[in-house]
């Protein structure tokens, strides 16, 4: 029996990923409590983004089992996997991923509509994320028009609508000045100080050090560090 | 400068490579619209002078020349002469009566040429039946061999006044008309008094005076009575290929049409490929392409299947054009095509291609390149966010609101899909609109399946057995007969409009005259004694109109009578009339012939048995069924209607597949935020089937109004007016499939990326950036 704050949002055992030749994950295990905020680190190419994928239900493991939020992903089908999704994670690129055909409050709301949300009620939902993240008067822009700061908030807002038990993040600061890269991570720290679980790429120690509880070394698919950090959630 | 080129040509080689499936189906769009326009091509330079073709062809003679043997010799007029390309002759003529013994042949004159060959240097005779007179006693005759109609000849005795029998050996038809029938030149010389005939092809014969002035220098240094007459190929040129001629203005239209689709739909492929490729173009400036670089890439990239489709194309045209047209052509014109129309195709084909490339190429050459990444891309809202909210809060699942609203975050990408769909739709509902306009005329001038048998009374003039019965008891007894369904009587006689001395003909009807098949263009059928149905041709020379009182005269008795009606016919010196008005002007008249429609696998062989059983006064002559011209014509329409369709599928299919292909991204992103893969293809073929529906929509009023326009238009031209139900020929059951086409090609272009999107890892999707 796990308290509240001991309860289990990420468990990965013996987890492996091949890419034909390529090992990208070599049995890694993983566990991620709820409340904390985790930064996985490493030279490119060892696994991270993979990592992120297989826990997010994006890709599957070739061997191991990924258990997010108390569900084993292995036993889900497609569509089990896309109702997954829909409620439990949300997922941030470095290249933000938003529809291009669509305005930003709306690129927002379709992930609180595709859990069956009215759209007046999705919609609302979406402006008050927007008013809290500080993009509100963008909301009916289409994403061209807007600048990377403003998309990643976009796509945070997207991934927060259904207040998912754990938040991806692969190297959402990777093509943001440093200024909106700033501005990211503070936020990313006030959701995680509000109970929100993270799961964070990154390749700059400095941000780590500031938003993560914990870190995470990974080298050729295999985690070879792990330190707790000086910033308790 | 040898680098740039190299790494130009290293980026479109990776470009083809990448785009394979887009590449591949370029190639096959500019393949299938080659083949297309080759036989458009071959089509419109065989029908745009059938005449001079098959003059050319045939080496027509110019001047066709009779003269006194008596007063120049054969040496003097076989000698070269100035101003002659080539001369044939001389050749012995002779004119011959026929006797009215023969059931087969009219009596009266008959021209009679001696010849050795059908061929030689001017006017080589289309030998099509037979074989060429090889002794006395045997003659060809000169009959169109158009649907071998006449072959019934071959065979058949004939006396002539002369004192002579032939035999008919062969059938021939000469483009110069130089002769009704030709004999050995032995036998021609038997034949007594003749003339000597020269067949010639001049150096100038453009004009009137042109073929004037050839035959004054041919006869210069000639005694004046040498040239007893002569006759010019354009008298011939001005009454050839009546019937003919009618559907060239339709297969005209067809040319044209498969023209000018095949080059619309390449240059819409063409385009959306160098559209879809606007993102790739800002990251080749981004790698220090220059602009023209960038240019030089997009057209590499296209020419590569443009050129290989236009030659593939090229060759299946060649190899299968000149049989399918052939088959058309029979009897209705010559099948020519030139080199240039292959060197048009395989010149033409990558030059249209480069040609669509370059405008959209050209507008990304100008665009900064930070914008070409971003291309295509909505920056302000519009419309297309007002209409997407809308759709975001319609009580319609989310996949299918947002399939709808798509298309409208990107106007440009989905106006070429749709042109691409509009297009097609229009096309194949012009096609198919001309098809069975065709269809209808064609049906409608053969009269098909309204007469199948003419049953003719046996005339004592003509060494026939007079018939034993009466006129009334002759159409009883057909009628009585098994197998018959329908009898008519008609009359054929010569006569008079009061107070007009030139010479009419009236065909006067009696009983099931309704039935005959006759095509009312405007106002009604025959329904009692007093009126008169004409061809529109005899309105029109005479300047009457339905409705105009036409006063009839035959020696003094007159019959005052209404035009209620005309007919869909090309003779211009013929009216019809019920029986009951030809009483009036010709109480004792008997009809001249019966004509007989047989009951649904009524056999005619056995039917005419029976009627030669029951009267040997009576000659059956089975009616020419359905036209082999007609058969092959609308055949061929309906070919060219599946490849033009074809085309516009494959068209549709490409630019749907690309517009699928770019959104591949942005299915992965859904797909990340948790869209089942049944969403997914939901989606996308919403998508997709709403642009086909629209388009499809749009376009059938455009193919409908396109044919209401090119129909008549066509119809004008070729002075025949056609009864509306010609024109409209569209119905609900029709209509309703091609809006459906649509719909269906759209979608399935859609559910093949969709679908493979759908299957693929999102991760990987989503890497591909
Ligand atoms: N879809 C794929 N197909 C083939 N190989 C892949 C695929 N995805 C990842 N790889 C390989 O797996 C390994 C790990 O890749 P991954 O993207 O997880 O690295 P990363 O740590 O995220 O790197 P970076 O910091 O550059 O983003 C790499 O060697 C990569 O080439
Ligand atoms: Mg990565």
């Amino acid at each position: 029996m796990d308290t509240r704050d001991e309860r289990l949002v990420v468990r990965l055992g013996d987890v492996r990923k091949e890419y034909g030749a390529t090992t990208a994950l070599d049995g890694l295990s993983l566990r991620v409590r709820a409340g904390e905020a985790v930064a996985v680190m490493g030279p490119s190419g060892c696994g991270k983004s993979t990592l992120l994928n297989l826990i997010a239900g994006l890709d599957r493991p070739t061997a191991g089992t990924v258990e997010v939020d108390g569900q084993e992903l292995g036993a889900l089908n497609e569509t089990g996997l896309a109702l997954f999704r829909r409620r439990r994670v949300g997922m941030i690129f470095q290249f933000f991923n938003l529809i291009e055909d669509l305005p930003a409050l709306d690129n927002a709301a379709l992930a609180a509509q595709l859990t069956g949300t009215p759209a007046r009620q999705a919609r609302d939902r979406a402006l008050e994320l927007f008013d809290e993240l500080g993009i509100a008067e963008r909301a009916n822009a289409y994403p061209a028009a807007l600048s990377g700061g403003e998309r990643q908030r976009v796509a945070v807002a997207r991934a927060l609508m259904n207040r998912p038990a754990l938040l991806l993040a692969d190297e959402p600061t990777g093509a943001l000045d440093s200024r909106s890269g700033e501005q990211v991570m503070d936020l990313l720290i006030d959701l995680n100080q509000i109970g929100q679980t993270l799961l964070i790429v990154t390749h700059d120690p400095g941000l780590a050090a500031r938003c993560a509880s914990r870190r995470v070394e990974l080298r050729d698919g295999q985690v070879v560090a792990e330190q707790s950090l000086d910033r308790t959630p | 400068m040898s680098r740039g080129a190299g790494a130009v040509w290293r980026a479109s080689r990776a470009a083809v490579r990448r785009r394979g499936a887009q590449t591949f189906v370029l190639g096959v769009v500019v393949f299938c619209s080659t083949v297309a326009i080759v036989v458009a091509l071959g089509l419109l330079e065989s029908v745009s002078a059938p005449f001079e073709r098959a003059f050319e062809g045939r080496r027509g003679a110019h001047v066709v020349a009779s003269y006194d043997p008596a007063e120049v010799t054969a040496a003097r007029l076989g000698a070269r002469a100035p101003g002659v390309e080539a001369a044939a002759g001389p050749f012995a003529q002779a004119v011959v009566t026929v006797a009215g013994t023969s059931e087969h042949l009219p009596p009266g004159p008959l021209t009679v040429v001696g010849r050795p060959s059908p061929g030689g240097p001017v006017d080589r005779v289309d030998l099509w039946a037979g074989r060429w007179p090889a002794g006395e006693g045997e003659i060809v005759l000169d009959r169109p061999g158009a649907d071998r109609f006449f072959s019934y000849l071959l065979g058949v005795r004939f006396a002539v006044r002369e004192g002579h029998t032939f035999t008919v050996v062969g059938l021939a038809s000469s483009v110069s008309r130089s002769a009704e029938a030709w004999v050995t030149p032995g036998q021609a010389a038997a034949l007594g008094p003749s003339t000597a005939q020269m067949l010639y092809r001049l150096d100038a014969a453009a004009t009137d005076a042109d073929v004037r002035a050839g035959t004054a220098a041919l006869t210069a240094g000639l005694p004046s009575g040498a040239l007893l007459g002569w006759q010019s190929y354009l008298t011939v040129k001005r009454d050839a290929g009546r019937t003919a001629a009618a559907f060239l203005p339709f297969l005209t239209a067809f040319g044209v049409l498969g023209l000018v689709v095949a080059v619309l739909i390449v240059a819409n492929v063409v385009s959306g490929a160098v559209v879809a490729g606007s993102r790739h173009i800002g990251v080749l400036k981004a790698l220090g392409f220059t602009p023209n670089q960038v240019v030089a890439v997009y057209l590499t990239m296209v020419l590569v299947p443009a050129l290989a489709g236009g030659a593939l194309g090229t060759a299946a045209g060649a190899v299968a054009a000149r049989p399918l047209l052939d088959d058309v052509g029979a009897g209705v014109f010559t099948v020519s095509i030139g080199p240039w129309v292959y060197a048009a195709t395989l010149a033409g084909m990558p030059a249209v291609a480069v040609l669509a490339a370059l405008v959209p190429a050209l507008r990304a050459h100008r665009l900064p390149a930070a914008r070409a990444i971003g291309a295509g891309v909505p920056a302000a809202p519009g419309r297309g966010a007002r209409v997407q909210r809308l759709l975001a809060g319609a009580p319609l699942p989310r996949a299918v609101s947002l399939g709808l609203g798509l298309p409208f975050g990107r106007p440009g990408r989905a106006g070429l899909t749709l042109a691409a769909v509009v297009l097609g739709a229009a096309t194949v509902t012009l096609a198919a609109g001309l098809s069975l306009t065709m269809t209808a005329y064609g049906q409608a001038a053969q009269r098909t399946g309204s007469v199948h048998t003419v049953v003719h009374a046996g005339q004592a003039r003509n060494h026939q057995t007079p018939p034993r019965h009466g006129d009334a008891e002759i159409e009883a007894l057909l009628r009585g007969l098994p197998g018959a369904v329908y009898v008519t009587a008609d009359a054929w006689i010569g006569l008079h409009l009061t107070g007009r001395s030139q010479p009419i003909t009236g065909r006067f009807l009696r009983g099931d005259s309704a039935t005959l098949g006759e095509t009312v263009v405007e106002g009604r059928w025959l329904r009692g004694p007093g009126e008169v149905v004409a061809p529109s041709a005899f309105l029109d020379k005479r300047g009457l109109a339905v409705g105009d009182r036409l006063s009839l005269s035959l020696g003094r008795a007159r019959a005052e009578t209404t035009i209620v009606g005309a007919t869909m016919d090309g003779a211009a010196d013929l009216i019809q009339a019920d029986w009951r008005t030809l009483t009036a002007l010709a109480p004792d008249q008997r009809a001249t012939q019966y004509e007989v429609r047989l009951a649904p696998g009524a056999d005619t062989g056995t039917y005419h048995a029976a009627v030669r059983a029951a009267d040997p006064g009576l000659y059956p002559v089975p009616k020419s069924g359905t036209d082999p011209v007609t058969v092959a014509v609308i055949g061929f329409a309906s070919l060219l209607t599946v490849l033009l369709g074809t085309v516009a599928a494959l068209g549709v299919f490409n630019t749907v597949l690309l517009d699928a292909r770019e959104r591949r991204r942005d299915l992965g992103v859904l797909k990340s935020i948790g869209m089942t893969p049944r969403q997914v293809t939901v989606m996308m073929v919403t998508s997709m089937a709403a642009l086909g529906a629209a388009g499809g929509l749009l376009g059938l009023p455009v193919g409908v109004a396109a044919h209401r326009l090119v129909v008549p238009a066509m119809a004008d031209a070729a002075g025949l007016a056609l009864p509306e139900f010609m024109v409209d020929v569209w119905r609900a059951p029709l209509l309703v499939p091609l809006p459906v086409a649509g719909v269906v090609i759209a979608v399935l272009g859609a559910l093949v990326p969709a679908r493979s999107a759908a299957r693929l890892t999102i991760a990987a999707v989503l890497r591909d950036e």
